[in-house]
């Protein structure tokens, strides 16, 4: 790599220039836009004049349903980040570890297809194994035949299986990429010295892969937090989340600036959670 | 000749797997099912695919879905591989920056991004639409396809631009002969990554899809909140089949987990 | 063939100098070695004269002309590099076609020529493979056989034989020699190696921070080096340093600090002056003390410390005062001398050179 010199900057403009250019057209400039929309106090789709204004901000915290509907969602993400980590991790290691050669290749194949694919269809192929009737409630039956109609479907619950099953995947490539990176040899040298599994899982190998567990837990929990999607197919009236409450803003009330206002406060919260964690993660990845 | 943890791991997988699929299996399964309530027993019939056929808002929707998927992948494989390229070959300030500029289109919600470009959009007159979709697929497949040239290019060896130069070719000689078809196997895999990206988006589009004419997840979506039919296990389906069938294109095209 | 110039060369990057002003010359069909530790600039001297690399200041000249602004694809030469850089999506034939196609030559002549070159290198037969599906020699043939069949003006190899194990190393020095004598290019090669700069050039230049320490034939730089840090780069040296005692036609005598004296002829010396002595350990004959034994000029009294074998020779190491002395005696007799044991190093006083410190 060149240290590129002033001949150079004209072609790594031409070269990066379009793609950002899109970038900023896309998302930032429309970040910046939602985020001031957010303090008018009209929606920009009424023909009158707004002016600046923190009622959206205010009447956040004015009314006790958005704060909670925060918490339940920020109570979700985490909820979700911990299933995907209790579950895939192991998962992870067998896939990173204990599996060789071709195997490992097409079973990891395996289990990032799905992720892949479409999130709303994989949603959706939940209601057909939750439902009554569905799959889960015939094999339940088939074990306990006495046992009352299943009746999960549109619950919290489900709502929790759902994005579980969606974000699964996700845990599982990053907490992959670094098990794999881990030399066998760091292993055995622990063997070697006497730690048996359980110590050289805690003290050796799940400290290594810290940063495929962080990594893989913040792409889930932010859109975990941020989801309205599942909450909808799966948790029906029950389904209570803040997405929802902002896609709502967006598509059946049409208060853009207290919409835009909600994402805003969303976004802050799971930033702070961020940033709190951030020096505890930074300290304990020294060295990796 | 392996230890019970590991066999007992290995099993563990297996059955990560099985939640993984059991209910894609399912949902296919059941849109071959005659009945239109989803009862059993299983009676084969393919009755919900010739429904499909007739079921012109559902075929428009995917004709759209996989026009702007076309248009998202070509538009996006360029401007990211140029991205990457950038990238790849120069050191420059800022550099970082725009790297950590790539991450806010993965990390942010997606239901944020959707509803300010709604807001945006609606401002420069941008109105709801194909276009409008479009613009928001291409932001959200080029970090995509900048990691996966990028990490494509990583393993280049730049030696033998160099070679190729020492023997005698011009820049461009370099560029068509050596350089492109090397790195060919990265873009197209990155080419099909946008590709996934775009047919299976769903929360941009369902922001800025105007009535009328959606995409094919956005249809679905609508039809699901009206009541579930089999019809929406076929074209469920479909979809399905056609993502995994473009993901598994695209893992002959670029190694995944570091594979070497 | 053809005559390379550096005249000056001077190449910075932010604070580090990387060339510090060097001249050489390489004449026609020679094969010359810049030997040096990393970091000392010659391998940027290759690539500047590559044209990867653009001087600060200085000049190159092929055959009298300067090439500075010219291109690296219009230059003409031939590059070796340090892993081949073999185009891995293309057969070997194709590999070595290359630079014909690429200078629009008829079909018919450059595959006539693609054959020579095989030939050449020995690799008739394998044009059909892809390079990862060669061995390591065999793709550094196929490097060597693309970089010669354009009939460049010279030839520039990046650490050859770094990449090999020892007999594959030594196989290809041989072959390296027997291709470059045959073809009569001029070429250039970079080691680190110093056994590999030694067996194959027809002259050295030893580079040190940027700079040319010495430059010269294999045989002169080994033997007489100027400066301590050549000595001890090229080959293994002990160094004994000492005060001139007394200087008469030439001849000077020498007080050891490590006691003793040694005899020896000092150019430009005056008495009183403090000198170091370079002593290659192969120069050094020894045998058992006798108890009371007192060494005479060029010769010490020392402890065998360590005996290590190598096959064809052994290697002791021996305590002198404060000092350990390093010396190869082939295995010519089956006795060793063991550690621990008395002994007296002699030498002769023609094998001591004076060598900046």
């Amino acid at each position: 790599m060149s240290v590129a010199d002033r001949r150079d900057r004209g072609a790594i403009l031409a070269l990066t220039g379009p793609a950002y250019l899109w970038l900023t057209a896309t998302i930032f400039l429309p970040l910046s836009a939602m985020l001031y929309v957010s303090f008018l106090d009209k929606s920009p789709l009424v023909p009158q004049p707004a002016s600046f204004t923190l009622k959206h901000y205010e009447a956040f915290l004015a009314k006790p349903v958005y704060p909670q509907l925060m918490l339940w969602s920020l109570e979700l993400g985490a909820l979700v980040t911990v299933f995907c980590l209790l579950i895939g991790y192991p998962a992870a290691l067998a896939l990173a570890k204990v599996v060789k050669g071709r195997w490992r290749e097409a079973l990891f194949l395996l289990v990032v297809l799905p992720f892949w694919s479409n999130a709303l269809v994989r949603t959706f192929s939940w209601t057909m194994v939750l439902r009554p009737g569905g799959l889960a409630d015939q094999a339940i039956h088939v074990v306990a035949p006495g046992a009352p109609a299943l009746d999960i479907l549109y619950s919290y619950p489900a709502v929790v299986i759902g994005l579980v099953h969606s974000y699964l995947p996700y845990m599982i490539l990053t907490c992959y990429i670094s098990l794999q990176a881990i030399d066998d040899s760091v292993i055995e040298a622990a063997r070697s010295l006497g730690a048996r599994p359980w110590h050289l899982l805690r003290r050796v190998i799940f400290p290594m892969s810290l940063p495929g567990v962080l990594a893989g837990s913040a792409l889930i929990f932010v859109p975990a937090v941020g989801s309205f999607m599942e909450p909808r197919i799966l948790g029906g009236t029950k389904g209570a989340a803040l997405g929802m409450a902002i896609e709502e803003q967006f598509t059946v009330t049409a208060n853009w600036p207290f919409g835009g206002a909600l994402s805003f406060v969303m976004l802050a919260a799971v930033l702070l959670i961020c940033l709190a964690l951030y020096p505890v993660a930074r300290r304990r990845m020294e060295g990796l | 000749m392996q230890s019970l943890g590991a066999r007992l791991l290995t099993g563990y997988l297996w059955l990560v797997l099985l939640f993984l699929y059991v209910p894609i299996l399912v949902m296919a399964a059941m849109g071959f099912n005659a009945s239109p309530l989803y009862a059993l027993p299983f009676d084969f019939d393919l009755i919900w695919y010739r429904e499909l056929a007739g079921n012109a808002k559902l075929i428009n929707a995917g004709i759209n879905s996989v026009g702007i998927a076309v248009a998202n992948t070509l538009i996006a494989t360029a401007l990211g591989t140029m991205a990457a390229l950038a990238f790849a070959r120069y050191q420059f300030r800022g550099k970082t920056v725009l790297q950590l500029l790539l991450f806010p289109p993965v990390a942010i919600p997606w239901l944020v991004i959707g509803t300010a470009m709604l807001v945006f959009f609606y401002w420069i007159g941008i109105k709801r639409g194909l276009v409008a979709i479009l613009l928001g697929h291409v932001a959200l497949s080029l970090p995509y396809v900048i990691v996966v040239v990028g990490a494509r290019l990583a393993t280049f060896p730049r030696a033998v631009e160099e070679a190729a130069a020492t023997l005698g070719a011009t820049p461009w000689q370099t560029f068509r002969r050596i350089t492109a078809p090397i790195l060919a196997p990265g873009v197209i895999g990155g080419a099909l990554f946008a590709f996934a990206v775009s047919f299976d988006q769903f929360v941009i589009s369902y922001f800025l899809a105007p009535p009328g004419t959606t995409t094919l997840p956005v249809e679905i979506y609508g039809a699901i909140r009206k009541g579930f039919t089999p019809e929406i296990n076929a074209i469920s389906t479909i979809i399905i089949v056609v993502s995994m069938g473009v993901l598994l294109l695209t893992a002959r095209f670029y190694r995944f987990g570091g594979e070497k | 063939m053809s005559e390379v110039n550096v005249i000056d060369a001077v190449k910075r990057y932010d604070s580090v100098v990387a060339l510090g002003g060097v001249s050489l010359r390489f004449a026609e069909g020679q094969l010359f070695g810049l030997l040096g530790p990393s970091g000392s600039g010659k391998t940027t001297l290759l690539r500047a004269i590559a044209g990867f690399v653009t001087l600060d200041r200085g000049r190159v000249l092929i055959d009298g002309q300067d090439i500075g602004g010219v291109p690296v694809h219009a230059r003409n030469i031939g590059m070796m590099f340090q892993n081949y850089a073999l185009f891995p999506h293309m057969s070997v034939a194709e590999n070595v076609a290359f630079g014909l196609e690429v200078r629009n030559l008829p079909k018919s002549e450059v595959q006539a020529r693609v054959k020579d070159a095989l030939g050449m290198v020995r690799l008739t037969g394998l044009e059909a493979r892809r390079p990862k599906q060669l061995s390591g020699g065999q793709q550094q043939r196929v490097a060597l056989a693309r970089a010669l069949v354009t009939r460049p003006k010279v030839l520039l190899l990046d650490e050859p034989l770094g990449a090999l194990d020892k007999h594959l190393r030594q196989e290809m020095q041989i072959e390296l020699r027997r291709i470059q004598r045959a073809v009569g290019i001029t070429t250039i090669f970079v080691t680190h190696d110093q056994e590999e700069a030694l067996t194959l050039s027809d002259r050295i230049a030893i580079f040190e921070a940027g700079k040319i320490v010495q430059e010269g034939p294999p045989m002169e730089v080994y033997e007489r080096p100027r400066s301590k840090f050549a000595a001890g780069f090229l080959g293994e040296a002990n160094f004994l340093t000492g005060r001139v005692e007394a200087i008469s036609g030439g001849c000077a005598t020498v007080a050891l600090d490590v006691g003793g004296q040694a005899q020896c002829a000092l150019e430009t010396a005056a008495a009183g002056q403090a000198v170091t002595l370079a002593l290659r350990p192969e120069k050094i004959g020894f045998a058992p003390a006798a108890a009371g034994e007192t060494p005479g000029p060029n010769q010490v009294r020392g402890r065998v410390t360590d005996v290590v074998f190598s096959g064809n020779s052994t290697t002791y190491r021996v305590a002198v005062g404060e000092q350990t002395m390093t010396l190869f005696r082939q295995n010519l007799t089956g006795s060793a001398i063991a550690p621990g044991a008395d002994v007296l190093l002699s030498w002769s006083g023609d094998h001591l050179v004076a060598v900046t410190p």
